[in-house]
């Protein structure tokens, strides 16, 4: 018996206390926060908390369209983020009610991207254009044969919105705002216009008919019930450990400057 | 060290260290997504109507209800034995170096242009050769989409190539 006892009591009692030690006090480490929370209150003297808390708002035409916050007003935090269905968010005003989109006018499409969090942060957004044919049961096929490029999105400040050409495509544009962008503040617009090039109505079918020996060509328009969309998202990251935080996130190597200015590698 | 010691002191820096995995790997990131979408409406159907009176051809081109506006241009082809005269009423019209008339403003859907007159002068009240008792004035005409500048104004590009794919014979 006393041999057994002998066998396992191997661990010396004094390594398996402070290992049980450790524990603890790990455990206490985790849960110290939310048992700390109100043991006391004065109404005299109160404290505000600041958390850090991330968001990014994208405005089109000085409105805001689209928006996601964390609010951490509980211990878990919530998301405060736009409700309504990401597909009816841009262009709904693209054109003055009862006119009709014409061809090759330049339309306003501002866009920009606003801090709404409570920490600075950088910005970069992702761009789509793409064609979409519906179909009459409403189903939509992407058009891959017709040329994105003929969605004209004209990009304004360029010192200050970086284009990736390494990640930008005819159908994708990748910028990354050079500087980073305080709490409240709004970046200057990335874009300012949008066009459908003319060209689009070049771009046609012909069939041929014979009947009663005259010959009838037919000439469709290709582009002619398609739908061009638009995609922006705009994504933001901490300022705090910049390169590496926008390597995580992004998968993008950047350098940030002493000035907390980011350039592309 | 006894193996159940280091193992201990192991599992104790694991734990330390598992503690603090969020705050060493969690970067503070957002996004938001907005899109939009824009249907392309494109294609126009035009006819011609041509009465003759008094030797005297009324030109009226038709754009059919739902067709896109369009720029329209005529010209009217003799043999160049009698020759044809335009007139033009309204104003509406205006020659071209081509010899093409071009209407002055774009054709809506629905609508008719005003009338262009093509008069063929000098036929004779009862011709003598059998040449002159028949003799065709074919009037061609042709329309473009209505492109716009970047501020919204109208224009023609009757330069415009057209990339057509065949869609196969029926």
């Amino acid at each position: 018996m006393a041999g057994k006892w002998k066998k396992k009591s191997s661990v010396p009692v004094g390594t398996l206390a402070l290992f049980f030690v450790a524990v603890a006090l790990l455990l206490c480490g985790s849960v110290g926060s939310a048992q700390a929370a109100l043991t006391y209150f004065s109404e005299t003297y109160t404290t505000r908390v600041q958390t850090h808390n991330i968001g990014v708002t994208l405005l089109e035409n000085g409105n805001k369209i689209a928006w996601r916050d964390y609010q951490k007003e509980r211990a878990e935090g919530i998301w405060n983020e736009t409700q309504n269905p990401v597909e009816t968010r841009l262009l709904q005003h693209l054109v003055p009610e009862g006119e009709n989109f014409l061809m090759g006018k330049g339309y306003g499409e501002e866009l920009a991207v606003e801090n709404t969090g409570t920490i600075d942060e950088y910005v970069r957004v992702n761009i789509y254009r793409y064609w979409v044919k519906v179909g009459e049961n409403g189903e939509e096929t992407k058009v891959r044969d017709l040329d994105p490029s003929l969605i004209g999105l004209r990009l304004v400040n360029g010192e200050e919105w970086l284009l990736d050409e390494s990640a930008s495509t005819k159908e994708r544009l990748v910028l990354y705002y050079r500087d980073i962008l305080p709490v409240g503040q709004k970046t200057p617009l990335f874009s300012d216009l949008l066009t459908v090039n003319g060209e689009t109505l070049a771009k046609v079918t012909q069939t041929k008919t014979v009947e009663n020996g005259y010959t009838t060509i037919t000439t469709e328009y290709d582009y002619d019930g398609v739908e061009f969309r638009l995609e922006v998202e705009a994504n933001a990251v901490q300022t705090h450990n910049g390169e590496d935080a926008i390597w995580s996130a992004w998968g993008r190597r950047v350098s940030v400057d002493s000035n907390g200015r980011l350039s592309l590698n | 060290m006894k193996k159940s010691t280091a193992f201990l002191t192991f599992a104790a820096i694991v734990l330390a260290l598992a503690a603090n995995l969020s705050l060493a790997w969690g970067y503070f990131t957002t996004y938001t997504q907005a899109s939009g979408r824009w249907p392309l409406r494109m294609g126009d159907k035009t006819n011609i109507t041509e009465d003759v009176s008094d030797w005297t051809k009324h030109v009226v081109i038709t754009s059919e209800e739902g067709s896109e506006p369009v720029f329209v241009r005529a010209k009217a082809f003799g043999s160049g034995k009698y020759e044809l005269e335009y007139s033009d009423p309204t104003n509406s019209w205006s020659r071209g170096n081509d010899g093409f008339y071009y209407l002055n403003r774009p054709l809506m859907g629905g609508e008719k242009t005003p009338e262009l007159l093509v008069k063929i002068n000098g036929v004779p009240d009862k011709p003598q050769e059998e040449a002159d008792k028949e003799f065709n004035v074919v009037v061609v005409y042709e329309t473009t989409p209505v492109l716009y500048d970047a501020s919204g104004n109208p224009y023609a590009n009757w330069e415009m190539t057209l990339h057509a794919t065949e869609g196969g014979d029926s």
